[in-house]
């Protein structure tokens, strides 16, 4: 029989040849860090929590951005003359007063309006996988995020931004962030890059970086597949789990793989088919979300979160994810119907 | 090459074996292990010049107190998801699940959850990182002799606790080690 130090080994929760963390290239997060160890030879602070990645000086990238967005990005330089003595005095002002652009209100779900059946956007979502023209799969995403910042001394705030990934046919890609909030064009927009809670103009380049060649196997690197039950699959290992999925967990697996992936029409239609086989997830009618579009309302409440789902009535394609609290949290800062985080994905 | 040169070829050799170090330490709180790596790296890239040929057993070094700061400050965020158990990590789920009761790992496990967390550390650079003695020693910041005589009692105490757990014959007396050591350490 093995004795106890072979027993110990056989026992190892991550060994190199498992399905996570086994040796190989570096992944997308790994080189960014090291890149950003390498370019700051003074005392090296990139890691904050969360990633969030520091305050970098950025230059516009025309190419990179698609045409509404350009517009927006040059329109925020421009407006930095007219709000740089707003922006200085709020900062000079210090944390304590609250800056205009802090905390996104939840959305409201139309009064009166119709609840359409998941399986119904299922169905949709299957139809239009049909056209022949239908959008196809992209890899890298386009993402307007939001997400609640809690510091252990200040009032949490959130952090609105606008992420690009876009991928290249050699394996690079380049990733643009900029600090924006839809709700408020050309005003001042709060960040915490750099480590301190700010105000920064709108458009603000946080991140503009290009990565070179990378690949993975593995979820949510790997194409998601355009069969249900493969995906089902594909965010379990995304999530890294391998129990089924709860609804909650479905609904952060699909906006990990919608942060790497821009869908197409026929994973869009294994999504739909997915979700609308998800318990406790009921619809509740329209909203119209921060960028503005229409979409149908789905909603979940787990463990003092809902979780609401946005879809395109048209197409059965996912348009963003929010998430509030339904208990109020006063040790923590935060209120029943708080947004903890946002995320409108597009094309 | 410079030190920044010597760093980026011991990040890139060394990155996967730190997670893994970490992952394993981070039992149920794989949501934090990116952020912990991440974490040892910044350190380790502030004392590059300290980094030794053998990088691997001192990044492990790092790493051991970094886990020790990460542990003691959970931070308040995490305090929230977790209190809302709305986070895989809440549930330590967030790595494939590990053994379950009924195969050798979980029991396994759970003998080696019994000991003091000096004598686990000691048993898991050995059988996990699969460090030889002096390597051990790097890592713990004591002598070869010491870490010899730590290993010598973890192994002894972990034996006398799988046999609890597991009634029947003993199993065999500690042979040595002769798997191969964890791919690309130094």
């Amino acid at each position: 029989m093995a004795d106890e130090l072979e027993l110990l080994r056989g026992a190892d929760p991550a060994p190199p040849d498992g399905p996570h963390f086994g040796d190989g290239p570096l992944d997308h997060n790994a080189e960014r860090r090291l890149e950003q160890l390498l370019r700051d030879p003074g005392n090296g602070l990139p890691a904050r929590p969360g990633g969030r990645p520091g305050l970098l000086p950025g230059r516009l990238r025309d190419l990179l951005l698609p045409g509404p967005r350009r517009l927006r990005l040059a329109w925020g330089v421009v407006a930095t003359g007219v709000v740089a003595a707003l922006t200085l005095t709020l900062v000079l002002s210090g944390p304590s007063t609250p800056p205009a652009v802090a905390a996104p209100r939840p959305l409201v779900v139309e009064t009166g309006s119709t609840p359409v059946s998941l399986r119904h956007m299922a169905e949709r979502a299957a139809a239009v996988a049909e056209t022949s023209d239908a959008p196809r799969l992209r890899k890298g995403t386009h993402v307007q995020s939001w997400s609640l910042g809690m510091s252990d001394d200040k009032p949490p705030i959130t952090l609105p931004e606008e992420r690009i990934v876009r991928w290249r046919a050699d394996d690079s890609h380049t990733e643009l962030v900029v600090a924006t909030d839809p709700r408020h064009p050309g005003r001042p927009v709060l960040s915490d890059a750099g480590g301190e809670p700010h105000l920064v103009d709108d458009g603000h380049v946080l991140l503009d970086r290009t990565y070179p060649p990378s690949w993975s196997d593995a979820p949510p690197k790997s194409p998601p597949p355009r069969d249900p039950a493969r995906l089902r699959v594909y965010l379990m290992e995304a999530q890294y789990t391998d129990t089924p999925l709860t609804t909650p967990e479905l609904l952060d697996a699909m906006a990990t793989l919608l942060d790497h992936w821009t869908l197409g029409a026929r994973e869009s239609a294994a999504l739909a088919r997915l979700l609308a086989g998800a318990e406790g997830l009921r619809p509740v009618g329209r909203v119209t979300d921060r960028l503005g579009r229409r979409g149908q309302a789905y909603v979940n409440d787990t463990g003092g979160v809902r979780r609401m789902l946005i879809m395109d009535p048209a197409t059965g394609a996912v348009l963003g994810l929010e998430s509030t609290l339904t208990a109020p949290e006063p040790a923590f800062g935060v209120e029943e119907g708080d947004v903890m985080s946002y995320s409108a994905w597009m094309r | 090459m410079s030190n920044d040169e010597i760093f980026a070829a011991a990040y890139r050799e060394h990155y996967w074996a730190v997670t893994r170090y970490v992952a394993r330490r981070l039992d149920g709180r794989a949501g934090d292990v990116e952020e912990v790596v991440a974490e040892v790296f910044t350190v380790a890239w502030r004392r590059r010049a300290d980094l030794p040929a053998a990088a691997l057993p001192w990044l492990y070094g790092v790493a051991r107190n970094c886990l020790a700061n990460a542990v003691r400050g959970h931070g308040r965020r995490r305090r929230l998801v977790d209190r809302l158990g709305n986070d895989d990590t809440a549930h330590g789920r967030h790595i494939a699940a590990g053994p379950d009761a009924d195969t050798p790992g979980g029991w396994v496990h759970e003998a080696l959850a019994r000991l003091s967390a000096a004598d686990q550390e000691v048993l898991r650079l050995t059988a996990w990182e699969q460090l030889g003695i002096d390597e051990v020693a790097v890592v713990l910041g004591c002598g070869n002799r010491a870490a010899s005589m730590r290993l010598h009692r973890a192994r002894r105490r972990l034996r006398a606790e799988i046999d609890r757990m597991r009634p029947g014959p003993p199993i065999a007396e500690h042979s040595c080690m002769t798997a191969p050591k964890e791919h690309g350490h130094g």
